[in-house]
């Protein structure tokens, strides 16, 4: 290999490495854990096998015997060495002695038994309480406990005296593991709930409102502040670049003072009778007119700067010619700028349309989906599943599964751009040979 | 041009279209310094009181501003400079070194730059999980320098596409390296890219909320972000004019970088159209 060869590739070492660890790793990842049952409630190391009184309630509706099932939940009482050091080291030494003597290895089903047995040790304690206390610390019980594994679980139920045969074993081991597992329930759920193909039919209709409101006035302001005398033109230029710079944080908050009900909107009306409301949230309607105002002057304020420069680059003898030969504005602009305008307009539609569907923070702060989930697109829809649920568990799995299609879609319509944006013009041959 | 054109009604259309945003801007600013009445629009007193929040920490066990903005800046600082070494190799290798797979690189550049990075962000949250990296600073960092990457690759490659071959061949004509040339006479030749890229970069971790909300949401790591949606959220009686001291004192770089360098971020839009 030449020299050039090695420094190129030295040279992209550090960017394969971070695209590889935060790109690559991510989306087989995503394709990953879609087809688990990974959530908040079996996390996302190993999982671990614990008896609760949830797993006893469904152990004998998988065929495990009920008396066994119960026997599971019961305490039992143990004489083994660690409780005995634990009462040599709270009831002394002599006491613990005598129990070891006289009942080392027996095994009680209830308190009341093995305090009897203690009663006739000479060294107990005085007091009933305290011979309570002493006979609690051989209390053995495997209910919601966590073993790491499934020897570890079926040892401590041998340890309490229950003996499984095999298939038993392995209804016990099932039915208590808490962790994540296999599945393509995810992408069964996905196909059969109502809410999804909400949130796709919402999706669609955002980006295509978005879309519009995005473009047709990005392309208006261009339009307008190419046209427009120097001074009005730099003043609309400077307030339609706000919406683009100012962080989304700070942009959305004042959306939502706009909006609230003690906010400008409300206190303006107020004065025609109007009561104040929460203009952002108070309908449906009201909503959707939010988050697509919100975004679309975004977009605007982005096609704006595009389109501008854009327009900058048409040759001016070209407007002045036309001018003279007696062209109005609306013909100029008809003839002349939309035509060589076309490629800009194409590109920043197509990668915008793509953004859009997978975006979702604008959204997230300013109606969080709401009121309902009336505005829950696809992409805020997986991110609440997956990484903000107030209502219960957090389901990686399930979120996973729903961001892959829009990971999928990306990665098509980005290949698929790379074609139509002339992709080979971009890769000319470097001149130097060495 | 010339005015065969009634130029009034568009301005008067434009004026009412951008009345939301001159609103909102406007009061984002006055609503810092008075105090209004409910139910008025015009302010009646002026006050300080709004900015209080710079000199005591909220009772709440909130962090101070002055640790957050600590974090944020070195949040962007931190990925602005990793961003920009890493584009200055990676874009010169795609403009001008020969090397295997190179047209392989430039798609792949291409195509995650249009790519929604966003949707990756669940996998991305589970792996930082994995290996321990989550509520770190260090792992929202590394996380948005990946996510900035192929856009400041790009960047830098057209700056160095507008270097002169002959620069180069001189150079090596005069017996140096492909290093050599690069360090020496490359490099200096595209320092307003790397000034542009670097502001940019700057910029767009300052103003970053989703990662740092999800992969860093505790207290340590906050950064401007995501301590004033905090503050905003917590609120059940919100009072505007707090966060708005609060957000002007946050959008304030924005502000004051776009004022200064205005026309060297602009031409990084032409070059990364995501919206």
């Amino acid at each position: 290999m030449r020299r050039a060869h090695l420094l190129g590739l030295g040279f992209m070492a550090p960017a394969l490495l971070i695209t590889g660890l935060f790109f690559l790793a991510p989306v087989i990842l995503t394709a990953v854990f879609s087809f688990t049952s990974m959530s908040s409630g079996t996390g996302i190391s190993g999982g671990a096998y614990s008896v609760s009184e949830q797993t006893i309630r469904e152990l004998p509706e998988r065929g495990f015997p009920q008396e066994t099932a119960d026997l599971l939940a019961k305490d039992v009482y143990r004489i083994d060495e660690a409780g005995l050091s634990d009462l040599s080291a709270n009831f002394g030494e002599p006491f613990s002695k005598q129990v070891r003597k006289a009942l080392s290895g027996k095994v009680f089903d209830g308190r009341k038994a093995l305090v009897t047995e203690m009663k006739k040790l000479r060294e107990r304690p005085r007091s009933v309480r305290q011979l309570k206390i002493s006979a609690d610390l051989f209390k053995r019980s495997i209910l919601n406990i966590r073993f790491d594994s499934k020897a570890a679980l079926l040892a401590s139920v041998s340890d309490i005296g229950i003996s499984l045969d095999a298939s038993q074993q392995t209804i016990l081991a099932e039915t208590s593991y808490t962790g994540w597992s296999w599945t393509t329930d995810n992408y069964k759920l996905i196909s059969s709930m109502p809410s999804a193909f909400r949130a796709a039919g919402n999706t669609f209709i955002y980006v295509t409102l978005t879309l519009s409101v995005s473009i047709g006035l990005g392309l208006l302001l261009a339009l307008a502040t190419f046209y427009l005398p120097k001074g009005q033109a730099a003043a609309f230029r400077a307030i339609w670049i706000l919406p683009r710079i100012l962080p989304p944080v700070i942009y959305v908050m004042m959306w939502k003072w706009l909006t609230w009900d003690t906010g400008f909107l409300s206190n303006f009306l107020l004065n025609f009778g109007i009561t104040p409301r929460n203009w952002m949230l108070h309908s449906d309607i009201n909503a959707w007119v939010c988050i697509v105002l919100i975004n679309g002057f975004v977009g605007a304020s982005l096609g704006m700067i595009l389109f501008s420069s854009a327009m900058r680059a048409i040759p001016a003898s070209m407007l002045h010619a036309s001018e003279v030969d007696g062209a109005n504005r609306r013909q100029q602009i008809w003839h002349i700028i939309l035509p060589q305008l076309r490629w800009p307009i194409l590109f920043t539609t197509a990668y915008s349309t793509l953004s859009l569907i997978a975006s979702f923070d604008y959204i997230y702060l300013s109606t969080d989906g709401g009121p309902g989930r009336s505005t829950e697109v696809w992409a805020l829809y997986a991110f609440h599943t997956a990484l903000n649920n107030y209502g219960g568990a957090l389901q990686y799995g399930l979120g996973a599964a729903l961001a892959l299609m829009l990971v999928i879609i990306g990665i098509g319509a980005s290949l698929f751009y790379l074609r139509i944006f002339n992709f080979n013009e971009l890769v000319a041959k470097p001149r130097i040979e060495q | 041009m010339t005015s065969n054109f009634k130029s009034w009604p568009i301005t008067i259309f434009l004026s009412i279209l951008s009345l939301p945003i001159v609103v909102m801007f406007f009061y984002l600013i006055l609503d810092t310094v008075t105090d209004t009445t409910g139910g008025s629009l015009i302010p009646d007193r002026l006050t300080l009181e709004h900015w209080r929040f710079l000199f005591e920490t909220p009772a709440t066990g909130r962090a101070s501003i002055w640790k957050v903005t600590a974090n944020t800046f070195i949040f962007a600082c931190t990925t602005s400079a990793t961003v920009v070494a890493t584009s200055l190799t990676a874009g010169y290798a795609l403009s001008r070194l020969n090397m295997p797979f190179r047209r392989f690189f430039l798609g792949g550049v291409l195509t995650l730059h249009a790519f929604p990075t966003i949707t990756l962000i669940i996998a991305i949250f589970l792996m930082l999980q994995m290996t321990g990296l989550y509520n770190t600073l260090a792992g929202v960092i590394l996380v948005k320098t990946a996510l900035e990457l192929p856009l400041g690759i790009w960047i830098m490659k057209g700056f160095y596409d507008t270097v002169p071959w002959e620069i180069e061949m001189a150079g090596l004509a005069d017996g140096a390296s492909r290093f050599t040339v690069w360090r020496k006479l490359v490099l200096p030749q595209v320092h307003p890219g790397m000034a542009a890229l670097g502001l940019f970069s700057f910029l767009a971790a300052w103003s970053e909320f989703i990662l740092p909300q999800v992969l860093a949401p505790d207290g340590a790591s906050q950064v401007l972000a995501t301590y004033m949606q905090n503050l905003i959220k917590d609120d059940v009686q919100p009072d505007f004019n707090m966060f708005k001291s609060v957000g002007l004192f946050y959008a304030l770089p924005v502000l004051i970088i776009y004022l200064i360098f205005n026309q060297k971020l602009m031409n990084i839009y032409g070059g990364g159209s995501k919206g």
